[in-house]
């Protein structure tokens, strides 16, 4: 992992240094945030309910953009207490919907993915219904630029960029030495056996579910100022976490990390030479050619 | 070969064949007959794609292969000159031919991968449609102009196809030719060799199964009448745009397919005509189209995974474990 973002960051490096411009950074950083929705989209994804796709995932994302517009920017309560708000509310929707609806489905991949579909149009559909169809901008919760080694960012994405650093880590620690992280690894690794061993499988997989989503609803809080926030919105970065998770490789959580930087590397680069929708198209073409190569990702297990 | 249960094909089949008759019989209304089309052409796609289903996989690109039978027959027509009816079968071979390599490439995993890797494609060729070949393809104002199918010659004159009624027979032919072939080969050995792959394809492959292959040709066969709905589609709607063929669409119809029942032939049969019933009922609330739609796909997945085209068999079922029930209820009372 560690050889990986190193490698990443030195390309970054030389394009920055041969075109003298630093203005990519600002697109590179919001796949920071990106990469922990990644991250989170494969917790979903793996721990919570055992192969399950959820396509819906982005509407979470979107829910916790709207916790931070109407904290935040309609009744002032401060950004960072809106932040955590926003995981708890979002979490919370997270094993609701895990209880409700995804419990029944687990090992169904196919019928699983199909009922995201139908979730994702129902919460994309209310949320249209309930807050209206047009955009709502947050303002800026911090402003100013910082200097780091002779680049300008400005402090709003370098909080985005700490953030979600910070949540990597702490999702990595939980994973690998909390007991329940630890918990749900194991039935991710073998329901069955990890039943045997005590485990509680329904109240660990609906944990997996809520912090899954819990972490999209942070992304969602962390970007709100950055984009404007939609009923939408979160079919763009759906379709990103999508690309990360196959690029990265399912089951991996260096992977998504890794998957989330190489797609910034690759759209931020490719914005130098190409229009923007051919550089969308590029982040296909990744999946593609990675998924003919590596069937299971760059950093996937079998 | 011995037979299965539900309905049989010829049967089934020629009651579509009348149903479809029956509709320009019952009303020449050209908003009903407009929905009769679009139904007809819904039907060949939804079968296409539970045809590709019957082998355990969902494709995410089957509605691009309407697009790039779409896009080809309106560049074949408007550029090229060719007539429609030339047209009507070099592009949907053209969408099969598309189909070969990125079935290749999409088969080598199955799964979840599968479907998304098919959900790339599908967005890589929206965004082609999109965004390259603007001059050729219209980019994202859209391909216009495209005639309609031109009439057809025949030794004592020729038929027009300007109205409703002429194109809803066009679209009736089509939809006839594509479900004989697609039933026919459910009911034949073909369609008992996907079954198997679908349902073990490790035992199938050690039995002999060329799995890759057969999956790689259920695969190209429905994008070929995928294809061939898009040319239709191209030619009765005479504007093309990318975001008919993205995700929206493409959700559409696995709703439809999947509401009847996946399992069955008959499924996206069903699917297809009861949700088109309703959505017509609901008109009025057609803000809600989507909301209902979601919330439907979801009721029918968690109580009836196998589709409205199970609940007869399993309400009977149920009704004969109560009759057993009773019986053995009243036989316990009668014995010693």
């Amino acid at each position: 992992m560690a050889l990986g973002l190193t490698l990443i960051f030195s390309i970054l490096d030389i394009i920055n240094f041969a075109h003298g411009e630093f203005y990519m950074l600002g697109g590179y950083v919001t796949y920071y945030a990106f990469a922990v929705f990644g991250v989170n989209y494969f917790l979903t994804l793996i721990f919570s309910i055992l192969d399950i796709i959820n396509f819906a995932h982005g509407e979470f994302y979107m829910l916790g953009g709207y916790v931070t517009y109407y904290a935040f920017a309609v009744f002032g309560v401060n950004y960072f207490l809106t932040l955590g708000l926003a995981v708890l509310v979002v979490g919370g929707a997270g094993v609701l919907a895990e209880r409700v609806v995804f419990r029944h489905l687990r090992g169904k991949t196919l019928n699983a993915f199909i009922v995201s579909l139908g979730l994702l149009w129902v919460l994309q559909a209310s949320a249209q219904l309930s807050f209206g169809v047009l955009d709502k901008s947050v303002p800026s919760a911090v402003s100013g630029i910082v200097r780091v080694f002779g680049l300008v960012i400005s402090r709003e994405r370098l909080v985005v960029i700490v953030t979600a650093c910070a949540l990597i880590a702490a999702l990595y620690l939980f994973l690998k030495f909390a007991r329940t992280g630890q918990a749900m690894r194991a039935v991710a690794q073998d329901p069955d056996a990890a039943a045997l061993q005590g485990v509680n499988i329904e109240a660990v997989s609906a944990l997996g579910f809520g912090v899954g989503c819990a972490l999209a609803g942070a992304a969602g809080a962390l970007l709100a100022p950055v984009f404007a926030v939609s009923p939408t919105m979160g079919a763009l970065p759906v379709v990103k976490a999508f690309i990360i998770i196959i690029v990265g490789g399912m089951g991996s959580l260096p992977g998504a990390v890794l998957g989330g930087l190489l797609l910034g590397a690759v759209e931020g680069i490719g914005t130098l030479f190409m229009t923007s929708a051919a550089v969308n198209m590029l982040g296909f073409l990744v999946v593609i050619a990675i998924l003919l190569v590596r069937p299971r990702g760059l950093l996937g297990v079998a | 070969m011995s037979r299965r249960p539900g309905l049989s094909p010829t049967l089934g089949f020629a009651l579509l064949a009348v149903a479809g008759v029956g509709v320009p019989v019952l009303t020449r209304d050209s908003y009903y007959l407009d929905v009769a089309t679009t139904l007809l052409m819904n039907l060949v796609l939804t079968l296409s794609l539970r045809f590709e289903m019957s082998t355990g996989q969902l494709n995410m690109a089957h509605i691009s292969f309407m697009g790039v039978g779409a896009y080809a027959s309106a560049l074949l027509v408007t550029r090229g000159g060719w007539s429609f009816w030339a047209s009507l079968v070099v592009a949907p071979l053209v969408a099969a031919l598309v189909a070969v390599p990125v079935g290749r490439i999409a088969l080598r995993v199955s799964g979840p991968y599968y479907f998304l890797i098919t959900f790339a494609f599908l967005e890589v060729l929206r965004l082609f449609f999109n965004n390259f070949f603007v001059d050729y393809l219209g980019g994202p104002s859209g391909l216009v102009e495209i005639p309609r199918p031109h009439p057809l010659p025949l030794s004592g004159g020729a038929i027009g196809f300007a109205g409703k009624l002429p194109q809803y027979w066009l679209m009736y032919a089509l939809f006839l030719v594509a479900a004989a072939v697609l039933i026919r080969l459910e009911y034949s050995r073909f369609g008992l060799v996907a079954s198997a792959i679908r349902q073990r394809d490790l035992l199938a492959e050690t039995l002999g199964v060329d799995i890759i292959r057969y999956k790689l040709g259920v695969f190209t066969l429905g994008s070929f009448f995928a294809g061939l709905a898009g040319v239709f589609f191209a030619h009765s709607h005479q504007v093309l745009h990318s975001s008919d063929f993205g995700l929206e669409p493409m959700v559409l119809l696995v709703v439809f397919t999947v509401i009847g029942g996946a399992q069955s032939v008959w499924g996206p049969v069903v699917g297809t005509l009861v949700l088109a019933v309703t959505s017509e009922l609901l008109r009025e609330l057609h803000h809600y189209e989507i909301l209902v739609y979601g919330a439907v796909l979801m009721v029918v997945m968690l109580v009836c995974p196998e589709g409205l085209v199970s609940l007869p068999g399993r309400i009977a079922h149920a009704l004969t474990r109560r009759r057993e029930a009773k019986a053995g209820a009243v036989g316990a009372h009668v014995a010693p």
